[in-house]
Parts: C-alpha cells; sequence; structure tokens
C-alpha cells in the first residue's frame, strides 16, 4: 500500500486525471506479456510529458517507493510486471512525434509512439524504421528502448541500440538528462550511456525522448520460401548461403507443428513440410536477382522438395505481407494446437542448430511435452514453445522447468538465454547460469552509479536469492564447438 | 613498489622512467592492477601506441602493455564470429579472418601497429561505418579486468543477444578509464566479392555534396564514400561492392549521376587517406560529430582557411557525421581555431576532440564542452576505478 499522503503527492504531480489508484482499474496493470506471472501496483501514473515522468519519480524516490515503467505491455519477459505496491509509470499517453529530419535520416519521438508509427511517419519520403519486433502494431518506441527489441532483420539491420542516436531519461535518482546526443549527433564525447541504457529494462531509469535513426527503404524485397524435409537440410542452406559470403534481410525457420498452427491462423499458403525456410533479400534489384539465384541452387542443393519449382518467391508487397503474417503471428497461433504455451528466446551459434534440436526432441519424449519451434536462422535466435495444458495438475510446472532447461541447452551450445525478449521476471534465475558472480556484479556497479537506491524496477533482471536460491555456474567451460574440434583455435 | 608483482614473473622494463609490465594473460593482467589499485599507482594501458596521444595527457607511474596478449582464440567462421586478444595488431587479425573470405567490418587508422584493444578504446572508424556500423555494432562479447582485477566477461558469442547490460558498448571509446580490455568476441562479416573505387572531383562543394546525396538514395550496392577537400578542389571518394556483373551496371549508373563532375579511378591507397593527415608531425588532428547535413559546409571551410596565409586544413569527411581534420597554423591561430570550430558545432550539438595536441595550445581542452550527463559519466568511473588508477585525466570531463 503506498500511504495517502504520498498519493496526494503522486496526484500533484502528474494530475487527478492522470493517476490511477481504484483496484478494478489497477487490475489491468497487473501483468505485461508474460501473463503467468502477476502483481498489483499501489498507483499508476500515465504522465502526459516529461516533467510528470520526472515529477512522479521523484516523487518515488523521495519516498523510497519502486517504480516500474510501462509502455503497451507486451513484454514477453515480465519486464513490465509490477513490483508488490509500486508505482507503475504508463508512458502510452506520451506519443508525440517531435521532429522528422529526413536530411539527416532521424526522427524524434516520445516514448508511447508505437514501433509500426514510425514507419508509417516515413515510409512516403522512402524511409523505414529497421527493427520490427513482432508486436510492431502495438509496442511503444519507450518499451522497445528498454528492452532492445530486435525482430526478423536484426542479421542485416541490427537491434534497437543500433538505431538510437540519443535519448532524454529521468534518472531513478529524478533528474532528467540526455544520454548521446539529443540532435541525432554521432559518437558525442564520453561513455555511450544510450548504449548501455538501452536494453536496461527500466532497471535505469525511464526514456522520455527518443531520437531514431531511419533507413532508406532497398529498391527491391524478395522473400523465398522453401521447403525441406528435414531441419538439417534448412540448416545446411544457411549455412551455405552465409559461405557464399551474402547477407540475407531475413532468414526463418519454422517446424512442423509451428507450419500448421500459423497456416491455421492466417492461411499463409504454407506448404506442407518438415522444415520451412523463407530467405529475405534486399538491396538494388540486379543485386537481389543474382543472388536470388544462388539462393535458390542452395536450396536445391540441399534437397528442397520439389525442386526449384515448388520454392515460392514472393515478390509483390502483398504476398510477402501474408507470407511475414504467418511467420509473426506463430505463437499466437499456438493456440490453435495447444490450450497453453510458453515462449522461449534462447540464441545459439547457428552451426549448433541440429545439436540443440536433437537434445530438446530428446527432452521432448523425456518430459512427454510437445515442443515447437521458430528460429530466426541469420542471427542464431531460437524461440521453442512448449505446449502444454494448465488443466492438468503439475503440468504448467513441468513445462516451466523444461523451457529453463532449453535456455540452459542453449547456454551450454555457447549462446544465450535471451535474444529479444529480456531477462525481466521470467529468466533471471537462469542469468546465473550465464554469467559468474563477478560478471554479474559488474553490471551491479553500473545499476548503482545509475540507481543508488535501487527503485527502478527492482528485482528484475538480476537474480536475486530471495527468488532464486543459491545457483551458480562454475568459471570457464570449453566452449562446445572448440571441444568438438569445429572450430579453428589457435 | 609493486613487491607482489615480482613473484609473477612479468615481463618488465623501464622505458623514459615509467615501468612498463607486458602480461600474457588475463589472470596477470587482474594481478597487475591488484597491485596496482591497491598501491594507489596510475596506469596507462597500450596497444601498439599508435593512438597515446589521443584525447587529455596522461602521467602514470606503469603502462600496462597488451603487446604479448596476442592471437585469435577462435574463428568459427561458419557463425561469423571471432574472439581475439586485446594486443593483436587490426592487421594481423584481419589477415587471419581474410582466410575465410571474412573480417570485421571496420577500418581504423594504423591498421599495421594499431591493437584490437586499443582501436576499440578509442572507439576510432573509418569509412565501412556507413554500410556496417561502428564498434558498437561489431563487439559482441568482451573480457574486462577492473582496477581492483575483477575479471568480467559479458555479452557472448552470438550476435542476438540481451541477457544483462551491454558492458562491451560502456568500454567502446572509454579510453581505458573503466577497465582493460583483454578479449574481445566480434561479429564478422563477408569480404565483398569485388570492388571498383572511384573519385568524383569538383571545384564546387554544393555540386560534390549534391552527388554524394544522390548516391546516398540511388539503388547502388555502396561499400563506402568520403568527401575531402584537395589543395585545388573537391573530392568524392566512392567506393561500389557487389557480384561483378552487378557493378558493370553500377558503374554505368554512377557515371550517369555524376556527369558534371570529373570521374576517375580513385588512387589505391585512398580508403587509407585519414592517416596521411597524421603525417605532419606539428599539425594538430581532431575528430569532429557532426550531422550528415553539415559535412559539406564544414569541408568547404576548412577550404576557405587554406586561402589564408600560413593555415594549412585538410578535412575528410564520412557520411554518417564523423570528420577528421588536420590544422597546421600558428599556436595562437589554432586555439582561435579550433575554439571557433567548437562554437559552430555547438549550434548543432556537435563536438570535436584532439586525436594529436601538434602546436595547439595546453589552454585548449582536449574534450571541448562537458556532455549534459558528466555526472552520471563520473558515478559509473567511481563504480568501476574509485581510486582513479585507470588513465587518471584522459577522458573528458577529466575522468
Amino acid at each position: 500500500m503506498i500511504p495517502s499522503q504520498v498519493i496526494a503527492e503522486l496526484r500533484a504531480a502528474v494530475g487527478d486525471a492522470n493517476l490511477i489508484v481504484d483496484c478494478t482499474q489497477l487490475q489491468t496493470y497487473e501483468c505485461d506479456g508474460l501473463t503467468n506471472f502477476r502483481a498489483a501496483p499501489g498507483a499508476v501514473v500515465l504522465p502526459r510529458e516529461a516533467a510528470q515522468v520526472q515529477a512522479a519519480v521523484q516523487v518515488c524516490a523521495t519516498h523510497n517507493i519502486p517504480f516500474v515503467a510501462r509502455g503497451a505491455g507486451t513484454g514477453l519477459s515480465g519486464g513490465a510486471l509490477p513490483t508488490p505496491g509500486c508505482v507503475v509509470i504508463g508512458l502510452a499517453r506520451m506519443n508525440r512525434v517531435l521532429s522528422i529530419d529526413l536530411e539527416n535520416a532521424l526522427i524524434t519521438v516520445e516514448p508511447g509512439v508505437t514501433n509500426s508509427q514510425v514507419t508509417d511517419l516515413v515510409r512516403s519520403a522512402g524511409f523505414f524504421y529497421a527493427p520490427d519486433p513482432s508486436s510492431q502494431i502495438v509496442c511503444t518506441i519507450g518499451g522497445n528502448l528498454a528492452e532492445n527489441a530486435g525482430g526478423a532483420h536484426c542479421l542485416k539491420y541490427g537491434f534497437t541500440t543500433t538505431h538510437v542516436l540519443g535519448c532524454e531519461v529521468v534518472l531513478p535518482t529524478g533528474e532528467l538528462v540526455w544520454l548521446g546526443s539529443a540532435t541525432g549527433v554521432p559518437d558525442t564525447p564520453g561513455y555511450d550511456l544510450p548504449g548501455v541504457f538501452i536494453g536496461s529494462e527500466g532497471t535505469l531509469g525511464v526514456a522520455t525522448k527518443a531520437v531514431l535513426r531511419i533507413v532508406r527503404r532497398p529498391q527491391c524485397v524478395q522473400t523465398l520460401l522453401a521447403a525441406f524435409d528435414s531441419s538439417t537440410a534448412a540448416g545446411q542452406t544457411v549455412s551455405d548461403i552465409i559461405a557464399a559470403g551474402m547477407l540475407p534481410s531475413a532468414m526463418e525457420m519454422m517446424d512442423r507443428t509451428s507450419i500448421f498452427a500459423a497456416e491455421a491462423a492466417v492461411h499463409a499458403g504454407y506448404p506442407d513440410c518438415e522444415c520451412l525456410l523463407l530467405v529475405e533479400l534486399d538491396g538494388p534489384v540486379d543485386e537481389v536477382n543474382t543472388q536470388m539465384h544462388r539462393v535458390r541452387d542452395l536450396c536445391t542443393k540441399n534437397g528442397a522438395l520439389g525442386g526449384d519449382k515448388a520454392q515460392r518467391l514472393a515478390q509483390s508487397d502483398a504476398e510477402r505481407l501474408l507470407v511475414w503474417k504467418g511467420r509473426k503471428a506463430a505463437f499466437a497461433a499456438m493456440g490453435r494446437v495447444s490450450p497453453n504455451y510458453i515462449v522461449q528466446d534462447g540464441v545459439i551459434p547457428r552451426t549448433q542448430l541440429p545439436r540443440v534440436l536433437d537434445e530438446m526432441a530428446h527432452m521432448s519424449a523425456e518430459t512427454g511435452l510437445r515442443i515447437a519451434n521458430v528460429f530466426h536462422a541469420g542471427d542464431g535466435n531460437l524461440h521453442p514453445m512448449v505446449l502444454y495444458d494448465a488443466s492438468h495438475p503439475g503440468e504448467e510446472e513441468r513445462a516451466l522447468n523444461l523451457s529453463y532447461k532449453i535456455l540452459e541447452l542453449c547456454v551450454d551450445a555457447g549462446g544465450s538465454i535471451t535474444g529479444e525478449h529480456g531477462v525481466g521476471r521470467e529468466k533471471q534465475c537462469v542469468m546465473s547460469y550465464m554469467f559468474a558472480e563477478p560478471d554479474l556484479a559488474t553490471m551491479h556497479r553500473v545499476r548503482h552509479a545509475f540507481d543508488p537506491h535501487n527503485i527502478a524496477n527492482p528485482e528484475k533482471l538480476f537474480p536475486t536469492p530471495r527468488l532464486c536460491g543459491e545457483r551458480s555456474r562454475g568459471s570457464y567451460v570449453p566452449h562446445p564447438i572448440e571441444a568438438a574440434g569445429l572450430a579453428e583455435v589457435f | 613498489m609493486l613487491a607482489t608483482l615480482t613473484d609473477l614473473k612479468i615481463d618488465t622494463h623501464v622505458h623514459d622512467d615509467i615501468t612498463v609490465l607486458s602480461p600474457t594473460m588475463t589472470e596477470e593482467v587482474a594481478a597487475i592492477l591488484r597491485s596496482a589499485n591497491a598501491e594507489n599507482l596510475a596506469v596507462e594501458p597500450a596497444g601498439g601506441r599508435s593512438k597515446l596521444t589521443w584525447g587529455s595527457r596522461v602521467t602514470p607511474r606503469l603502462q600496462l602493455s597488451t603487446a604479448r596478449l596476442t592471437g585469435i582464440r577462435e574463428h568459427v567462421w561458419q557463425d561469423m564470429t571471432a574472439t581475439v586478444a586485446a594486443g593483436t595488431p587490426w592487421s594481423t587479425m584481419q589477415r587471419e579472418l581474410a582466410r575465410h573470405n571474412q573480417r570485421v567490418a571496420l577500418d581504423p587508422v594504423f591498421p599495421d601497429r594499431a591493437t584490437v584493444g586499443g582501436v576499440i578504446a578509442t572507439n576510432d572508424s573509418g569509412v565501412l561505418r556507413r554500410r556496417y556500423g561502428s564498434l558498437r555494432d561489431l563487439v559482441i562479447g568482451m573480457t574486462i579486468v577492473l582496477a581492483d582485477g575483477t575479471i568480467a566477461r559479458s555479452g557472448g558469442k552470438v550476435v542476438k543477444n540481451v541477457a544483462g547490460y551491454d558492458l562491451p558498448k560502456l568500454l567502446t571509446g572509454s579510453f581505458g578509464t573503466l577497465g582493460v580490455i583483454t578479449e574481445v568476441t566480434f561479429r564478422l562479416h563477408p569480404l565483398p566479392t569485388k570492388t571498383l573505387s572511384l573519385t568524383a572531383r569538383s571545384a564546387s562543394i554544393t555540386q560534390l555534396a549534391d552527388l554524394m546525396h544522390r548516391i546516398a538514395a540511388a539503388p547502388l550496392s555502396l561499400e563506402a564514400m568520403q568527401l575531402r577537400n584537395e589543395d585545388a578542389d573537391f573530392a568524392l571518394d566512392i567506393q561500389l561492392a557487389s557480384e561483378p556483373d552487378v557493378l558493370r551496371n553500377q558503374e554505368q549508373q554512377l557515371r550517369n549521376l555524376a556527369q558534371d563532375c570529373t570521374l576517375a579511378p580513385a588512387d589505391p591507397n585512398i580508403w587509407s587517406q585519414r592517416e596521411r593527415l597524421f603525417a605532419e608531425p606539428d599539425a594538430t588532428v581532431l575528430k569532429i560529430s557532426s550531422l550528415p547535413a553539415k559535412l559539406s559546409a564544414i569541408v568547404g571551410a576548412a577550404a576557405v582557411l587554406n586561402t589564408q596565409p600560413h593555415v594549412r586544413a585538410h578535412c575528410i569527411a564520412e557520411p554518417t557525421g564523423i570528420l577528421t581534420v588536420a590544422f597546421s597554423a600558428l599556436p595562437q591561430h589554432l586555439a582561435v581555431l579550433t575554439e571557433d570550430l567548437r562554437a559552430r558545432l555547438r549550434a548543432h550539438g556537435g563536438s570535436s576532440v584532439v586525436l594529436r595536441r601538434g602546436l595547439l595550445p595546453h589552454s585548449v581542452n582536449s574534450w571541448g564542452d562537458t556532455p549534459p550527463a558528466i555526472e552520471l559519466m563520473r558515478a559509473i568511473k567511481h563504480e568501476f576505478d574509485p581510486n582513479r588508477i585507470l588513465n587518471p585525466g584522459r577522458f573528458v570531463g577529466d575522468i
């Protein structure tokens, strides 16, 4: 409970119309996209300008009350899950576009602007905003900054952090300060503060403005769909494309269960097969044509079903949109094949894919729980979905355990526990499997510099003894690729 | 002094009254820093010594050389990643990676001498930046040693990774003030199949600025571009990279775009032109951060300065907004030039940092204005290095 005197201060900070304290209304904010974790906030403020955010944070700082920033609440790791009794700072009402500077390819927005809106605003001028998380129609730029959102086109275009030149931030101490450049100048003198702030999951402050870099739309985009009878053959095709020196804007793989679910949901016209590979190339027409020809040859060489003819090339925007709609709907579509599911977000070195998929098949057989996979094959980001039925007693817990085991498997393969969803509440206990104690202690030093009293989204990201008990990974473990003699070790 | 170190048998010699230590592994770096920290001795990390003049001057008691921390630890070419020891010279690394037609897509100055760690600590970048990004986009993992000897690994060996804070970004461009980088993992790019470099020349900077703009907007496989002033004219160097057939068509497109200028094959050394700005020993060299739309005005201003007696100004601009400029003039004139430049840059949030002082008087600060977030930067420094033993005073705001 937040004392009434503090509520009065919050009301003064943001205005009565921008404050929620009613219990029923507070329920809207008790979780984000990770719905199996819930907690009620003590109050929600919905500021309309940076000064109100600052005033609200100052109230929290004065009274040592934790606060949690929130955008559209689409996050999948519980980053916007309230700390019980905290102040939630919802930024959806701060949705103004402050300037568009085409000459310098920049756009300055408030945090509540949605990801898709940014591209919509600059499309007619021939630009786009590159990060494209699957939730892009609703998710906000503020949330994208907090999570360092990615998407399907990261391999070529990078992540949110690649495209932010500066951001105005309310620090947990209540100060308002620009990190990086307010005008979009690269390499401003000093530490790369946007670099460490972006992806800090709301633990270092609240962004109130962001200067984003926009990118010229390529002359041509082509998307190829090829069907394979095994993930190994599809994976080999991906490796061959990379070895040929091409850098596709996206490479996606979907397994049979994911294809079935996506097809049932959006009728993208996917072929019936074990593994679907989607390769997107963009750039100048002649270059894309030449490279697409080579990609098709590589697909055929690796046994794409039906040979060259069965590979489908989406060239029009409408065709491509449909192909992508199926892929982007893959998570939500799982509801059609299973009553409940957990989406995970591990990353593995691409070459480890066959081994990791085999191991996952074993784990699935052992637990009796199905696992569906969609995979950003270009950058190694794997999204296993553990399917379960919560109405069966104990099954949810087994599914959760299995999903954490999969993350440990990704770490063992030389990868990461999260590629784009963030650690949040969901994966904080696996952090100590990925990082040794001194690594985490060094991150804590950063946190302490920004937030000396630990009030910004506390109990997230870092493993805590209260939530995780004692779990630790030893220091050096040889990289499995190294151990298997597959890598060149000098 | 450093009694504990004598047991470690770390290669030590004295150079210009400074003790130089050359550890061979991360744990030895940790032992050195732990001792130095306990005895409050200022330490200057050094790689190939090609950029020790960048930023403010430091008077260290110890120099920690990475000369013996060398080698490619791992090159997983199928995953397009490589882990490299920080003391490895940049071009040595590139030669190894080229065996599988790969590279770190960054072109720093002095690649034969500059080490991986030094390039990262100073956040150097060249013309590949427009297409491939800067170090913050290419470094995916790092091992660092903090002032108290803590060894921390962060990031990883995969391109996409949001687990925990992005410490590699914090260390990149920190000029050795937060920790000593001992190992780095890069994401790699393929070497281009074929490249074509041309130089467009014109007496009009506006004409070249316009050409630069049109090339950036055209459907070309543009690898690199730089705008600079020559003694008589202005020059725009352009590099295309693609498949051989594609390049033939694109060269014609480029010629059509550049009809108003003279277009000739580029000098083979043109892409290391930035190094020549350091050739004149007394010249003051600055790194300028600006906006794309301001580049031609800055290059044009350099040409105007060249018409003044006893002043030489050469400037190379990279399209994302980074310029390198060399001024030669009398000391008092250099001070005026630098302050005037800073005032003009300030108007649009730009800045300039001294890479080499030359005859520029010490009254002119190496870093220019103190950034707005300086207190936060100091707080980070305090957390990482409370005794201020790592490069004290080298960085912005006397950090």
